[in-house]
């Protein structure tokens, strides 16, 4: 937090810089501030307000978005950082208004409850499963480490990642 | 006539889901309204000190702010979780003469932007005296401590920082114990622990034409329009509860908080939007967690296992006001006497007020608590009379058609069933003790134990009941008005599914409508574990009024009885001629014609005990509750590292009675999301706090169950009661009631694998292994008084 006067104006007057972000497929140009997160871009200046700002510390993985494919946490990300990168959101999953299988699998198999971790979980597991279409149960926990959810338990999100890379959900003892 | 069940009782995929993954869900947090301030607030640094002087002169001065205000700019109008004639409202939105606990809102202010806001914050000059504090509720009792807030009247004279009490008693608890063949005394505490819901507490407010406009991730509706209404000193017609998606709640969302009377109040002086979001950080620093309760146990059994009598005595650290402390030590009661006969009983309840933050309810309200206490008990007791965990339950658990001690009947909830049936799929007997007789090799050691718990849905309490209304369209589809609030536990689901059964549409041709205190009738809210009982079947009449109305219609036209037509798949046809039918379209049409314009509207309301008057006595716990007591048993496996005392469950069985199942899926999710939770409560969570200030204000210190923590659930539905089209039906618990008989069947599994009985939660690796490093000592001790 900002404590003293000169610090905090001088954070106020740092001018605004262009960025150009491909965000869903579409090139948009913002002016940020070099203070501005990537999810405040995402949600306040494009207006695309699937992703969700949570802990705004890195520490839930609600805001995750794809930065040129590789899942970040949006909170942690300085917009000024991801000038002519490619950004995808929750709102870029749909093909129109097919839902892709993850979506389909998240509810098929109970992954949404409250919906809050939901976008962030969806862009991690999307991720996940573009480069590795077969995910065993290790690695599934590894790539969904970062997203917390508070609802299901996991148990939910876990048979709809395997359900949507076309593995059924393996029986234990 | 009874007809197969179409929609209820099928996994019927939620209504909100499309929304939800899509993005398109709109949260408080992204509903956006032009020209809006950021609105932030001023908290105490000091857990107990008197305010000298506040100046907000500097922080109004500054360019960009908007509005300051202090408790001066209020109308000094009081709220409280509890409004009663013993408890009534006792807490100002904003401090008023001295600060009682860290992080307690000051003053607030409104400005263009977040920084603005926040350097204003730092302008703001406020003098504190200091005055002594105290954080533990046995010492805040006794005489001489430092005075928070006078005790209630009706408080045993003499004990300080009492803010109330529960004391009930029946049979004759000395005659119990000494009639008993074997009595043991226990004490057992818990941890403070967070929500952790993951949407943050977050309000919008708009002052417009006289009418406030207010969007805020909450329970319940009606409850928050009813409470800011009145502390605004505003009829409740201006204003307005919009909805909006919630990301999570928990039981921490249902209280009114000081920020979203702030944001309304900024809102109306500026004329301008105000938004106050809570950071993650402010959340564990200053907001509502969970009730920390003491529970001194001391129960007297026949040989057999009999329970004959029980004295229980409860201390509530209830925070720095009232909250819902004083619900808690009244619950704790009612969650000692559902599950178990008790013939002799004594209870006493304290609610004591420490300069902690306030506290909420949470999840399970009090059960997780009790239960862990009474059911570690059962099993220390069941271990000295040498009988199985099983054995003394059984002995003990209500089966159906019992009368409790309040009057109330279990009517078809049969604990012993839950009992049997969770005993019989985990194989509990054949497992129970296997690694403490005969160690395995290496330093993992397994462990498996049982708890139970029940659970009361649909109480009474402030709206008290539900109304729907269910509007026919000229095409035969409806549209549904309900102010049932979906937190996540899938209510648009489940009405829809009650309203298409009940009007013979599909599930997708219902449109709901909810949460909206404007356009939506009165709704209980998701706070009080009863929504799909009691908005359901008001869903479920109304319904079946616009039902009757569409027979009605289509028996004039078709020139029959009512009675001889049946309604279904969006036609309405005669039972024994299906020739003769009309359409619902047709039959609106016909309505419309043959009644000057009058289309179908069906008006449903619904409310527990229809008779009985508003709530059972917190103090004295007499009156009615409810009449639906949903029972569980639950059964846990297991792994402690002897090692390094690293314990995680690996599976839990839950078998419960939540009645009819509307929708087995959504039961599902509860079930995994409660096992969660607990595991989280037994193994990882905690809010440590010294002195009134949290040490570990964020998800990195503060660890919830992540993926790698996922235990595997498995549960099966002891289904008491049946659903048919027309006639009400009962439906349980089934949100909150399944967090408490898995904890305590953890810490049970924990002794099963180790020997180390833990008596307070977290069961953390420190404690399990200062409890191994206790057993070796005694096992030593004893090795050399032999020796000698």
């Amino acid at each position: 937090m900002l404590r003293s006067d000169p610090q905090a104006r001088a954070a106020l007057k740092a001018p605004a810089q262009v960025v150009s972000l491909r965000v869903n497929g579409e090139w948009r140009e913002i002016a940020v501030k070099p203070r501005v997160t990537l999810v405040e871009a995402i949600r306040d200046l494009v207006g695309l307000t699937g992703t969700k700002a949570s802990c705004e510390s890195g520490t839930c993985g609600a805001c995750t978005v794809l930065l040129d494919g590789r899942p970040v946490v949006s909170c942690l990300t300085l917009a000024v950082a991801c000038d002519g990168m490619e950004v995808r959101t929750v709102e870029g999953l749909t093909d129109g208004e097919k839902l892709s299988a993850l979506q389909e699998a998240f509810l098929e198999y109970g992954a949404v409850q409250c919906g809050f971790c939901t976008p962030g979980m969806l862009m991690s597991a999307t991720a996940l499963l573009e480069r590795d279409p077969k995910p065993d149960r290790e690695t599934i926990n590894k790539a969904l480490e970062g997203n917390l959810c508070r609802c299901t338990g996991y148990n939910g999100i876990v048979d709809a990642v395997l359900a949507a890379s076309g593995q059924t959900r393996p029986r234990k003892e | 006539m009874q007809s197969e069940l179409k929609y209820v009782g099928k996994s019927v995929r939620r209504k909100d889901g499309p929304d939800k993954v899509t993005g398109r869900a709109v949260y408080t947090q992204d509903v956006r309204l032009p020209n809006t301030l950021v609105g932030r607030i001023l908290r105490s640094p000091h857990p107990h000190a008197r305010i000298v002087r506040i100046d907000t002169s500097r922080a109004r001065a500054l360019p960009g702010v908007k509005a300051v205000i202090t408790v001066e700019d209020t109308k000094g109008i009081k709220h409280g979780f509890v409004e009663t004639p013993r408890y009534p409202p006792d807490q100002e939105v904003l401090a008023r003469g001295k600060v009682v606990h860290v992080g307690e809102e000051v003053a607030a202010l409104a400005a263009v932007d977040a920084l603005t806001a926040q350097r204003a914050l730092d302008l703001i000059e406020v003098e504190y005296e200091v005055l002594p504090a105290v954080f533990d509720p046995e010492e805040a009792m006794r005489p001489g401590a430092p005075e928070i807030h006078p005790s209630h009247p009706k408080a045993p004279s003499g004990l300080a920082n009492v803010g109330g009490t529960t004391a009930t008693e029946w049979g004759d608890v000395e005659r119990g114990f000494a009639e008993s063949d074997y009595v043991r005394e226990d004490r057992f505490d818990c941890q403070l622990r967070t929500h952790g819901y993951l949407e943050p507490h977050v309000t919008l407010a708009q002052w417009e034409n006289g009418k406030l406009n207010v969007w805020t991730s909450s329970m319940g509706t009606f409850v928050k329009r009813a409470k800011l209404a009145k502390v605004l000193d505003l009829p409740q017609s201006s204003v307005r509860i919009h909805k909006t998606y919630v990301g999570g709640t928990f039981g921490g969302k249902i209280d009114l908080y000081s920020h979203e009377y702030c944001a309304c109040h900024l809102s109306m002086l500026t004329g301008r939007p105000v938004q106050i979001t809570a950071s993650r950080e402010e959340i564990f620093n200053a907001y509502r967690h969970s009730q920390p309760l003491t529970l001194e146990i001391k129960t007297g059994v026949k040989k057999d296992g009999t329970i004959v009598a029980q004295r229980i005595r409860a201390i509530n650290n209830a925070g720095a006001f009232r909250g819902s402390g004083v619900v808690v030590i009244f619950l704790a009661w009612g969650f000692t006497m559902i599950p178990y006969r008790i013939p002799n009983l004594k209870y006493e309840g304290f609610s004591v007020y420490t300069n902690n933050t306030v506290r909420a309810p949470q999840r399970g309200h009090g059960a997780p608590k009790v239960r862990f206490a009474i059911e570690s008990q059962m099993d220390m007791i069941a271990e000295a009379l040498g009988i199985d965990p099983v054995e003394i339950r059984l002995r003990n658990a209500r089966g159906p058609g019992e009368k409790l001690p309040n009057g109330d009947d279990t009517h078809r909830g049969n604990l012993s069933e839950c009992i049997r049936v969770a005993a019989e799929r985990s194989g509990l007997l054949a497992k129970f003790g296997r690694d403490r007789s005969q160690p395995p090799k290496g330093t993992i050691r397994r462990g498996i134990g049982i708890g139970v718990s029940a659970y009361m849905g649909g109480t009474l309490i402030y709206p008290n009941g539900s109304g729907v209304i269910v509007k026919m369209n000229d095409d035969g589809t409806a549209i549904v008005l309900t102010g049932a609030i979906d937190i996540g536990q899938g209510s648009e689901t489940v009405i829809a599914q009650i309203v298409a059964e009940e009007l013979g549409v599909t599930p997708d041709d219902v449109k709901i409508i909810s949460s909206d205190t404007d356009t939506t009738p009165q709704d209980i809210g998701a706070w009080i574990s009863g929504m799909t009982y009691v908005t359901g079947n008001a869903a479920r009449q109304a319904a079946g009024n616009a039902r009757e109305k569409l027979l009605q219609v289509a028996a004039e036209k078709l020139g029959v009885r009512a009675d001889e037509l049946v309604a279904a798949d969006k036609v309405v046809s005669h039972r024994l001629n299906p020739e003769l039918r009309m359409t619902y379209r047709e039959v609106v049409a016909s309505s419309i014609a043959k009644r000057r314009g009058d289309t179908i509207i069906g008006e449903g309301f619904w409310r527990t005990m229809r008779d009985e008057p508003a709530h059972p006595s917190l103090a004295t716990t007499r009156g009615r509750w409810t009449e639906n007591y949903a029972f569980s048993a639950q059964v846990a496996e297991v792994e402690v590292d002897i090692e390094t005392g690293e314990a995680r469950l690996v599976k839990a069985y839950t078998v419960h009675d939540c009645g009819f199942p509307i929708n087995p899926a959504l039961v599902k999710g509860q079930i995994d999301g409660q096992v969660s939770m607990a595991l989280g409560h037994a193994f990882m969570e905690e809010v440590l706090v010294k002195d009134g200030y949290t040490l570990n204000p964020n998800w990195l210190e503060y660890r919830m169950p992540t993926i790698h923590e996922m235990a595997e659930s498995e549960d099966a539905d002891v289904i008491t009661e049946q659903y048919r089209v027309g006639q009400p039906y009962r439906t349980k618990e089934v949100g909150e009631g399944l967090i408490s008989g898995v904890l305590a069947a953890m810490g049970n599994a924990v002794y099963d694998a180790t020997g180390v009985r833990l008596r307070s939660t977290p069961f953390s690796a420190e404690r399990i292994l200062e409890g191994l490093r206790d057993l070796e000592f005694q096992k030593r001790k004893k090795h050399k008084e032999v020796r000698a």
